[in-house]
């Protein structure tokens, strides 16, 4: 057996001398897994990508992405935001290039990487919009295509179609799975919502709150490419049903 | 319609003030040099528009140095105090201390230490503009959202890339803020500098200047003059940094779209 792409061993976490936010979190994540990260507000499923993205330091215990530390892996990740994140004086283009122009690469052959990847989430006809422009949806599109510039492993998804209405966020949560296909890196995905969870994701990672804690991790047995379909099945609901349960299970009953 | 009420309104209110202000000097006989009509005040401008003319050239000058000069070192300071807290820190409280002396006190002494003229005029220009640029081109600096950082740190752009392709584009639009502020004042800065350092050039100075000749041979339509030729030059300033704010933010700052809807 190959050794996991992230592993997680005993981590903690808290903020200065605040609460405990992880409580002795352990998961190991292989490669081309889609992991969904779900609970409770509060559960620390948002600060764990943070430290996997070393964004924020881990107190105690240890993370090792594709056998390294977190900072020294950071280039084989990307992060896409809850907000869109894009600098508005950029136009679309402007925008998806910033980690190419950052890394140094010339403008030619950064703005090509940048037009296949903006083809990629279907805004090729948008390049020279601003964002002030673009709908909630298209921002977030652009906000992926971004983040696919580098081609990274892992991807890194902080709750990013929250604020979206529900058919768009299925369209995207579609397109996601496509773009998966082609590039077929590995995701932490932190969401709300059990059906985008089901739909998405090989692993279910469901976490419970004060202190943050790994409750239970369940398996999603649908096969890819998943479609439309896949989402009207019975099987596909009663799936839905049995997250919501645990879920429910681990939610303090006196909100 | 709404396009011509934007020039139709001002314009009828400024008739409307003309209006009250001939009828009341002539419905209470008011005396010239207690207020003098608009066409004198016009006659008397166009009487003196040469020595106007010139003393609005000088004070410009003045007001456009400091103003560059304050735009120039304002920059520079909060670049400085916006990248490190700890100079920010420091200093801060300094430039508060400046700001809340209030400038005329500085004037004498700066006619003591530069002498009277140019020099000083713009120095006592930089001071009163000089505060709020710094203020809020700093705010602008250290105010970008944590998640842009972050984002930052993730594409392991260096601290240079960071101020440049993030912090600095981020605090335009609060320089611009802080520029437009400098720029309705820094006609203050001038005249005020003149008052205390304009007879520079022998017999005439700037227009903080000619007041002072004006009120002491009791020319009060001449003084109004000066006045209006002070509010005409204000405009230049204002004028001038309204068109460079529409050129650097049109394209994407809500300020400038939403207004234009």
């Amino acid at each position: 057996m190959t050794s996991p792409l992230v592993k997680i061993s005993s981590v903690n976490k808290r903020y200065g001398r605040g609460a405990l936010i992880l409580d002795a979190l352990s998961l190991d994540v292989a490669q081309g897994e889609f992991v969904s990260l779900i609970g409770p507000s509060g559960c620390g499923k948002s600060t764990l990508l943070k430290l996997i993205a070393s964004l924020s330091p881990v107190t105690e215990g240890l993370i090792t992405v594709d056998e390294k530390t977190p900072r020294e892996a950071r280039e084989e990740m990307a992060f896409i935001f809850q907000e869109p994140t894009l600098l508005p004086w950029r136009t679309v283009i402007r925008n998806v290039e910033l980690p190419l122009e950052v890394k140094g690469m010339g403008h030619t052959k950064r703005a090509g990487i940048a037009e296949r990847m903006l083809k990629l989430v279907g805004l090729d006809h948008a390049m020279e919009h601003y964002p002030r422009q673009l709908s909630g949806g298209m921002k977030m599109r652009v906000s992926i295509a971004r983040a696919l510039t580098l081609f990274p492993k892992i991807l890194l998804l902080d709750e990013p179609f929250g604020a979206l209405d529900e058919m768009t966020r299925d369209r995207l949560n579609e397109e996601l799975l496509a773009i998966r296909l082609a590039q077929k890196f590995t995701a932490f995905f932190v969401t709300h919502s059990v059906a985008e969870a089901v739909f998405l994701s090989s692993h279910i990672v469901v976490m419970s709150a004060n202190p943050g804690r790994l409750h239970k991790t369940i398996p999603v047995p649908f096969p890819y490419p998943r479609t439309v379909e896949t989402r009207e099945s019975p099987a596909f609901q009663h799936c839905v049903t049995e997250v919501s349960r645990v879920l429910r299970s681990v939610t303090p009953q006196t909100l | 319609m709404r396009k011509n009420l934007k020039w139709f309104l001002p314009v009828l209110t400024g008739m409307l003030i003309l209006a009250a202000w001939v009828g009341l000097k002539a419905g209470f006989g008011i005396r010239n040099f207690v207020l003098p009509g608009p066409l004198t005040i016009l006659r008397a401008a166009a009487a003196e528009r040469t020595v106007l003319l010139s003393a609005a050239e000088i004070t410009i000058s003045g007001a456009a140095l400091g103003f560059v000069l304050a735009a120039v070192i304002g920059i520079l300071a909060s670049m400085v105090m916006g990248l490190s807290a700890a100079l920010r820190l420091s200093l801060y409280p300094y430039i508060l201390i400046l700001q809340m002396t209030p400038v005329i006190i500085f004037a004498p002494v700066m006619v003591i230490w530069l002498g009277p003229g140019l020099p000083t005029v713009t120095f006592i220009t930089f001071l009163i503009c000089f505060f709020p640029i710094v203020a809020n081109t700093t705010q602008g600096l250290i105010s970008v959202d944590k998640n842009l950082v972050d984002l930052f740190r993730m594409i392991n752009a260096d601290p240079v890339q960071e101020v440049i392709l993030l912090r600095v584009p981020h605090a335009l639009p609060y320089f611009l803020t802080g520029l437009k502020i400098a720029g309705s004042i820094a006609m203050i800065g001038g005249i005020t500098g003149d008052l205390f350092a304009g007879n520079a050039s022998g017999n005439s100075g700037g227009l903080g200047y000619m007041v002072l000749v004006y009120e002491g041979e009791l020319k009060v339509p001449e003084l109004w003059a000066a006045g209006f030729t002070a509010c005409f030059c204000g405009f230049i300033f204002v004028s001038f940094v309204l068109g460079l704010n529409w050129y650097l933010l049109h394209k994407w700052h809500d300020s400038i779209i939403k207004s234009d809807l």
